[in-house]
């Protein structure tokens, strides 16, 4: 499993209340009619129709853990107080990344361009919150690849640019999965091209 | 063991199969990072004592410890050669422990890669890989197969069809789900619908999640299981103790759900991981007195892909199958499939089902080019782009079986008839892959005029399907629609068979509808009509365009008429929008305060005629910007603020003033009253080395359309560049965006250049890493959202 295995075609499973969440939808307090509700599913749909998700993954070797210090089996350091705690019962550790293309994106800019910018900010969240779930799908899938052996992952993954653990490590893990094979490009200043792009690491306990 | 002592072993009792075997051999031994089933090869005598005691716990079935022994996962240990002997070894092992009363299955999962179009494994070759195991485990004396743990239905039917090529064994299928779906995003009808279609006796859930979460999905395959359902859960969710994996769940409270999983629907039950023989003793004491409930025997006529299942019947909606993947007098789409081109095909897919068509009709008949490999290629495509059921359109065997053969769901052939060639070499194929088929009452002797002659082949078409154990659920028959305008008396015949096989033989039908009207003009006319009067029959699907809107106006009416769509919910649903519209524009005609509300409710359509019709009434312009247009967009902002709108309101809120002002303007500037319209000027950018640029973009709209003069340069902007335009322009305030840690520090750079100009302007900063303290560190004010944004900009301008 230490190569790095390529996924294409994904629908994984998505929560819609996380995307209304990412708009500022309160359950308790926002009023949307029927109708306006069927409006924001039928984008939401239309995001789902227009991302074509890739992911790609591979398990790696933790050699040491000497906080905030991660050093993986290539010699990479990632750094990060937090990532270090994940990590801290994890001898491998399952490096991932998921990428909606750059269709979405077109399409978002185009629906800017037409002055519907509302519905680009619903397309626009939609396509965040489904690229993610590319990688809730990754982490089930890895997950039940481990749970014969006994091992399961950690419940949570972090990605470059939370907390402590820095953007520019978006630049190892574009290394270390060989994002341009994914159809990514990044940047000088490491942002992600197609901007629905993300990268993560989670933990893999057990034996 | 037979398929009949198989389902005997059901009859009134409930089936129990055995618990997870990797925790009992790490127990005994088993070191980390060996190939499991090579280790439990040679240590035999350990892998008996595991199966023994399921055997003595309670196990009706134990699984032969062959789970990764499949080719391409052994290949991971340089062991794929030693595939069907290590097969053998094991099934016998599981043999010698298993005792006179207790059944072996030989166990298959997956692969540990995915299959095309996830992942890299070509079909076959999983097929080929599961084959070898196959015949280790039949040489090892195994009484039935287990397919088990696999998440992506397309490999749990590769491992299907790789034993049903090799023998005629009972074969129990079981995959894993995460929340309501498999891993891969298959939902419990459409694999249920798919495997038993496909042959498999028993199907079900297995590992995945413990055993209430297996609940629902056992409710959800009961109504249309026709085989024995299996829960095989976890013993609840693993956590790390001491440096060892367990599970959450004792053995007696995950048997305490036995009663739920059978009421559910379940008729066999057993443990996956982190389950022990203690948990099967449980289940036993807990089961003894359970019996399976009863089913409806309800037959239904489902299709499905791996996503979604459909099922046909006169009584429910009617089903639309779209007709366009058909190169039939399609210029366009001939030279695609010519050229091996599937853009096309996806687009077309994609357009039906937007339009409403729940099963694609797909025809690869061009003149000179490969059917077979065109239409394994468009079935492919169709896969990967939309989610609905497929209908197979074409009378070549070969061609047929490779497109049956892949697609992971449960398609229709169109079409069977009564030609006795069609008959010899399709029914089999459909029975093989567990197709449903469109029945063409057509024989050897042609095409009969009288609807008595095509019942007639109806009859004897279904009695042959019949001894394959078709059923009239599993038929449409097709009603067989030629054109009017060379024998009017036609359409009547056509309807009379419709009426036929809907009220008196009860099994659904299709027509190709465009046929009646061949040959005349305004052909429009003639099918609309003559779709109505054969739904008013209990015509149950037609192939169609479903991108004629007025033909799909007709089926979503006399879906209303015919009472299909109970309470009209369907018909309300697609319409009452357009309705609403219009009504707006209605109600705008009449009063300002109707202006407010479409602001209000962002009603971008409306806004414009409704300014216009204020000013038609003689209300001044800036009476309208003052008294109405501003108060509601003030109104807006409020009600966003306490969280009853979210962002897409406040956006449209934007927008819909924005049309307003598009139509007030000049008569704002023609009666000089635009003088004080802006607030003040601002220059927006987002910051250079930063391409994402929505967030700011929504930013710019807003304050546009709460009074400012916006100047927006972009994204990826030089500082040099927003310091020369904000100078040019005398802003107010420079509004900057940045997404990125990495990028963030230009706004520094903004505000030195600012401060080294000596610019009294103000700047304001937002985007996602970005907070106040940040903001105050280098002498800017922040917004944290769009909204906050327009608030903080009406102070700083005061």
């Amino acid at each position: 499993m230490h190569e790095i295995k390529v996924l294409k075609c994904l629908k994984p499973v998505y929560n819609k209340s996380l995307i209304l969440s990412r708009l500022g939808y309160d359950k308790k307090r926002t009023v949307l009619s029927g109708e306006a509700m069927r409006e924001v599913e039928r984008l939401i749909l239309y995001t789902e129709k227009n991302l074509n998700l890739k992911a790609a993954y591979r398990v790696m070797d933790i050699i040491r853990i000497d906080a905030p210090q991660v050093v993986l089996s290539d010699g990479t350091v990632l750094s990060g107080m937090k990532l270090s705690e994940l990590l801290k019962d994890s001898k491998e550790a399952l490096i991932m990344c998921a990428t909606g293309g750059s269709k979405i994106m077109e399409l978002i800019e185009r629906l800017q361009a037409e002055g519907k910018m509302s519905e680009a900010a619903i397309v626009d969240a939609a396509a965040s919150e489904i690229t993610d779930s590319a990688l809730d799908l990754v982490m089930n899938m890895v997950g039940q690849y481990l749970r014969p052996k006994g091992q399961f992952l950690t419940k949570m993954r972090f990605s470059p640019g939370y907390g402590d653990f820095d953007i520019t490590q978006q630049r190892d893990f574009y290394r270390l999965l060989d994002g341009e094979t994914l159809g990514i490009s990044i940047t000088d200043t490491c942002m992600l091209i197609p901007e629905k792009s993300v990268f993560a690491i989670a933990g893999i306990i057990g034996k | 063991m037979t398929k009949k002592e198989f389902r005997k072993l059901f009859n009134n009792r409930i089936v129990l199969l055995d618990g997870g075997m990797g925790t009992l051999l790490q127990e005994a031994g088993m070191p980390g990072g060996v190939c499991p089933e090579k280790w439990a090869a040679e240590n035999s005598d350990l892998l008996i004592k595991a199966h023994r005691n399921y055997v003595e716990a309670g196990s009706d079935i134990i699984y032969t410890f062959t789970f990764g022994a499949n080719r391409l996962k052994l290949s991971d240990y340089g062991l794929s050669d030693e595939t069907v002997e290590l097969n053998r070894t094991l099934a016998q092992i599981a043999r010698k422990a298993a005792g006179r009363n207790t059944k072996i299955a030989g166990d298959i999962s997956s692969c540990g890669s995915l299959l095309s179009p996830f992942g890299d494994i070509d079909f076959e070759t999983a097929v080929d890989s599961f084959k070898a195991q196959v015949k280790g485990l039949l040489e090892g004396g195994v009484d039935l197969f287990v397919i088990e743990t696999m998440m992506d239905l397309q490999e749990a039917r590769a491992a299907l069809i790789a034993v049903k090529e090799l023998c005629d064994l009972p074969v129990m299928v079981t995959m894993t789900f995460d929340g309501p779906r498999t891993i891969m995003g298959s939902d419990p009808v459409s694999v249920l619908v798919t495997l038993q279609s496909l042959g498999a006796d028993a199907v079900g859930c297995n590992c995945s999640s413990g055993p209430a979460e297996m609940v629902e999905i056992i409710e959800k395959m009961k109504p249309y299981a026709k085989v024995p359902l299996i829960a095989k859960p976890n013993a609840g969710k693993p956590t790390l103790k001491q440096g060892k994996t367990v599970f959450n769940m004792d053995a007696g409270t995950f048997a305490s759900y036995a009663g739920t999983l059978v009421e559910a629907g379940a008729d066999a039950l057993g443990g996956c991981c982190g389950t022990t023989p203690l948990f099967i003793e449980k289940l036993k004491e807990c089961t003894q007195s359970l019996r399976p409930v009863q089913r409806e025997t309800k037959p239904y006529s489902l299709v499905c892909s791996n996503r979604e299942t459909v099922e046909i019947h006169p009584s429910l909606p009617f089903t639309v199958i779209g007709e366009r993947l058909n190169p039939t007098g399609k210029k366009a789409l001939k030279e695609a499939l010519k050229n091996g081109d599937m853009e096309l095909v996806a687009e077309i897919a994609r357009s039906q089902v937007e339009a409403g068509a729940r099963l694609l009709d797909i025809n690869a008949g061009v003149a000179g080019i490969d059917e077979k490999v065109t239409l394994e290629a468009m079935v492919r495509t169709v896969c990967n782009t939309v989610s609905v059921p497929i209908v197979l359109d074409s009378s070549n065997a070969e061609a047929l079986e490779s497109a049956l053969r892949i697609y992971p769901g449960r398609a229709i052939i169109n079409s069977i008839s009564g030609e006795k060639e069609k008959i010899e070499k399709l029914l089999p194929l459909a029975k093989k892959y567990g197709a449903m088929f469109i029945l063409l009452p057509v024989n050897d002797q042609g095409v009969p005029e009288t609807a008595e002659e095509r019942i007639d082949i109806v009859r004897e078409v279904y009695n042959e399907a019949k001894k394959f154990g078709f059923g009239k659920e599993d038929i449409l028959v097709d009603g067989l629609v030629m054109t009017v305008a060379s024998n009017q008396s036609c359409a009547v015949e056509t309807l009379k068979v419709i009426s036929w096989c809907s009220k008196r033989f009860k099994v659904n039908t299709t027509i190709g509808l465009s046929n009646v009207s061949f040959g005349l003009p305004a052909r429009e006319h003639i099918n609309a009509s003559f779709l109505s009067m054969a739904v008013a029959n209990g015509l149950s699907t037609a192939i169609l365009n479903p991108n004629n809107e007025s033909m799909m106006q007709n089926v979503r009416a006399t879906d209303v008429l015919m009472a299909r769509d109970l309470d009209a919910k369907n018909y309300i649903d697609f319409y009452s929008g357009q309705t609403k519209s219009e009504n707006n524009t209605v109600k705008s005609q009449a009063s300002g305060k109707t202006l407010y509300d479409l602001i209000l409710a962002g009603d971008r359509d409306a806004v414009e005629e409704a300014v216009r019709q204020e000013l038609i009434a003689g209300r001044l312009a800036k009476d309208i910007m003052n008294m109405v247009l501003i108060p509601a967009i003030q109104k807006v902002g409020e009600l966003y603020e306490k969280k009853e709108y979210f962002l897409p309101q406040l956006i449209r809120g934007a927008e819909a003033m924005e049309k307003a002002m598009k139509v007030l303007e000049p008569e704002l500037v023609k009666n000089s009253d635009n003088n004080n319209h802006h607030h003040g000027i601002i220059v927006i950018a987002t910051v250079k080395g930063d391409v994402h640029d929505i967030g700011k973009n929504i930013v710019a709209m807003l304050l546009r359309n709460y009074g400012f003069n916006v100047i927006d340069l972009g994204k990826d902007v030089e500082a040099n560049h927003i310091i020369e335009t904000a100078k040019k322009h005398n802003a107010d305030i420079i509004a900057l965006s940045a997404l990125m840690t990495t990028t963030m520090n230009q706004m520094k750079v903004v505000k030195e250049l600012m401060d080294c100009e000596g610019m009294t302007c103000r700047l304001m900063v937002g985007g996602a890493v970005l907070d106040n303290s940040y903001a105050e560190s280098i002498g800017a004010y922040y917004a944290h959202d769009a909204y906050r944004a327009v608030k903080l900009a009406e102070e700083l301008v005061k």
